[in-house]
């Protein structure tokens, strides 16, 4: 048990390893590629059904220009979007932890302890794969809000760090179940 | 039954519980139809027979799909796995398994149908991911409190069943019994904004069934919204007012009875046991390791009268199966005086928590709230006053709501703080009803620290810790404090390997 009282503690705080100045590992460049094509995907399905629309439709003819523009706003605001979330990413992994930048406008940097780690996924999209990129889910108990997803790690990274993961769930699981023996 | 029962063959439910199960079918089925029938039964002038043997026919079918559910609903206690098994379904068949370790709570409930019949329902919460629970509707009361043993002794129950007997909580060392004087305080102070939401949809609710009703007896359509604008124009405003108070109170009152009558808590082995309830008594039992959050808050009201109100939130991460958040994973305590809350936050926490250093959120906490829900709506309204001349006399109104609402504002700003100390973390935040949530950090599942780029200068940042029980806000504090903060709560996660349930 800790017995320090709490002055002992703000000088340990300042030795205390700091999460904000470990140095973040980027996505893979590739994983741009990939969020591009998704993206442009979605917007030949929108404008074909928005060119049905104004082929087919009277009511909404006289608006071409109107529609053609805003559909151009849209394109540049998403890639904006997604550039700007792409360029913040970032995760590192620490011997305890798991860490994760992201963020649109707002820099956000959640961290998963190792030991409270429920479960992790790695899962693999059609087009990641053609880049040879996968992405990884960490799960906590903490629902929804405390739950990690890390695209565009390369696949074999992200084996390995799932490796790393699992192993050291089952280590600690079994320190657990030692102590516990021992009490 | 054998009372020393140990529950390890596959058993079914109390065979004189059938027709509880029974009743409980038919009951489903009709509420889920109740609106067509009502319907069908106004719309048809002719033939009414037919619509009393399709009726029939109906329970008849609910009958017997009940009586299979009851057949085909066993569960059984896998002592070597741990596991509680439960077997049912109609057609597919269904094996739920739940491990032990995962039961969060065991309720034993009985509604008026049980009492008639002796027998109980029993409900296993679980913190499965795929947040199932089981309910077994009818067991007779020594097996219900027998079961509840098996299920949440589990480390010891081999030494349990031949050192002790059957225990029933009425055996439990009492800590905390709130009596009816208490309770008729406890309605009279807490719940307001419920209440009115639920009288606000109740009058809604009213008016529109009147018109529903009228409709199908083909009255007049007027009828209804006349007779409203007659009532509302023979009480003055002042009348309403006062008896929409009292009809607060009194629902309240009667809230508050019917649910917390006779609340009592105590201590058993290492559970604490609540039961409670005025029709049907509850009857609780959860361990305190499993809650993740502790919370007491108090109005002004109840700060003069000495008492507050506590809420034990275990763990509901795992969405039931229409995706909404599991309910009922609170439990609340109403009523304790100061001296009984430090009682049950010691039997829960295994200490007082004392508030250590203090963190305030710097002043631009106040801009978005004061945007969003000052000067935009007054924005609007004023916009549409200037060219809406019915409109125009209500102007006062908004300047007395910018002086409230900034009131609020304020408060809520003074209120919003974090206490850190070596072994809790206490956040406190409110605004009429001051709340303090009590975590320990060997509770907290995941950190989130998030800046905007605008506050970059001012060093200003916001803190969530993520726990089985929900997030912990913390916003716009120093953001230098937070990544401390941060660093700290990580070190004594990463370093402990206390259990978090």
């Amino acid at each position: 048990m800790l017995t320090e009282n709490f002055t002992n503690d703000a000088i340990d705080i300042d030795s205390l390893p700091k999460y904000q100045e470990i140095v973040l590992k980027k996505p893979h460049v590739s994983y741009w590629k990939v969020i591009c094509i998704n993206l442009i995907i979605c917007f030949l399905l929108l404008g074909i059904i928005a060119a049905f629309l104004l082929v087919f439709n009277d009511e909404i003819k006289p608006y071409l220009i109107a529609v053609v523009s805003a559909y151009i706003m849209l394109l540049i605001c998403f890639f904006v979007v997604f550039w700007a979330s792409f360029r913040k990413r970032g995760y590192a992994i620490r011997t305890q932890d798991v860490i994760y930048k992201d963020g649109i406008i707002a820099e956000s940097t959640t961290i998963v302890p190792l030991n409270r780690i429920q479960h992790i996924e790695l899962n693999e999209g059609v087009l990641s794969r053609m880049f040879k990129l996968g992405s990884l889910q960490i799960f906590t108990a903490g629902g929804v809000s405390g739950h990690l997803r890390i695209g565009g790690i390369p696949i074999d990274e992200a084996k390995s760090i799932r490796d790393l993961i699992l192993n050291k769930l089952d280590s600690t699981e079994s320190v657990e179940t030692e102590t516990n023996a021992g009490e | 039954m054998p009372v020393n029962n140990d529950f390890s063959k596959p058993q079914r439910q109390s065979a004189t519980g059938i027709i509880v199960i029974v009743a409980h079918g038919s009951f489903r089925v009709i509420k889920a139809l109740i609106i067509p029938i009502i319907i069908a039964f106004f719309r048809t002038t002719e033939n009414k027979h037919y619509l009393f043997l399709g009726l029939l026919a109906l329970l008849i079918i609910a009958v017997i799909i009940s009586y299979l559910w009851y057949r085909n609903f066993t569960f059984f206690l896998n002592k070597q796995n741990q596991e509680f098994v439960v077997n049912k379904g109609i057609l597919n068949r269904d094996q739920v398994i739940i491990h032990l370790e995962k039961i969060q709570q065991v309720n034993i409930n009985q509604n008026v149908l049980q009492k008639i019949f002796g027998v109980y329902g029993l409900k296993i919460d679980t913190a499965g991911a795929s947040g199932e629970e089981v309910v077994i509707y009818a067991i007779d009361e020594a097996s219900a409190y027998n079961l509840k043993e098996h299920l949440l002794d589990r480390k010891t129950n081999v030494i349990n069943e031949t050192s002790e007997p059957v225990h029933r909580p009425e055996t439990a060392t009492p800590v905390l019994k709130i009596s009816a004087l208490t309770l008729l305080k406890v309605g009279l102070t807490s719940n307001h904004g419920q209440s009115l939401t639920l009288m606000f949809l109740f009058f809604i609710y009213l008016i529109q069934e009147a018109s529903h009703i009228m409709d199908l007896l083909e009255v007049d359509d007027g009828y209804v919204e006349n007779t409203v604008m007659g009532l509302a124009t023979l009480f003055s405003v002042a009348i309403i007012v006062v008896v929409l108070l009292v009809a607060l109170l009194i629902i309240n009152l009667v809230r508050t009875f019917y649910k917390y009558f006779d609340l009592e808590i105590g201590q058993h082995k290492h559970s604490l046991i609540l039961s409670s309830g005025l029709v049907a008594k509850k009857n609780t039992m959860i361990s305190p390791d499993k809650v993740q959050i502790t919370k007491h808050s108090q109005n002004y009201f109840q700060k003069k009268l000495n008492m507050l109100n506590i809420s034990l939130k275990q763990a509901n991460f795992g969405m039931s199966k229409n995706g909404k958040e599991m309910q009922g994973n609170t439990l609340e305590i109403v009523g304790c005086n100061k001296i009984e809350r430090d009682e049950l936050l010691h039997m829960i926490l295994g200490q007082v928590p004392v508030k250590g250093k203090t963190f305030i959120p710097d002043w631009r906490f106040l801009n978005l709230p004061i945007f969003f829900k000052l000067i935009l709506p007054l924005a609007i309204f004023s916009v549409v006053a200037f060219n809406v001349p019915e409109i125009k006399p209500l102007i006062g109104f908004g300047f007395a709501y910018f002086i409230i609402g900034a009131f609020m504002i304020y408060v809520s700003y003074r209120r919003h703080r974090i206490a850190v100390n070596q072994e809790s973390i206490i956040k406190t935040s409110g605004i009429w009803d001051i709340s303090n949530e009590i975590i320990m950090p060997h509770k907290i599942q995941a950190i989130t620290a998030s800046q905007y780029p605008w506050h970059k200068g001012v060093d200003v940042g916001h803190l969530c810790l993520h726990t089985a029980a929900g997030k912990i806000r913390f916003k716009y504090g120093n953001y230098t404090e937070i990544k401390r903060l941060v660093n700290y709560w990580l070190y004594q996660v990463e370093s402990g390997n206390e259990n978090w349930m």
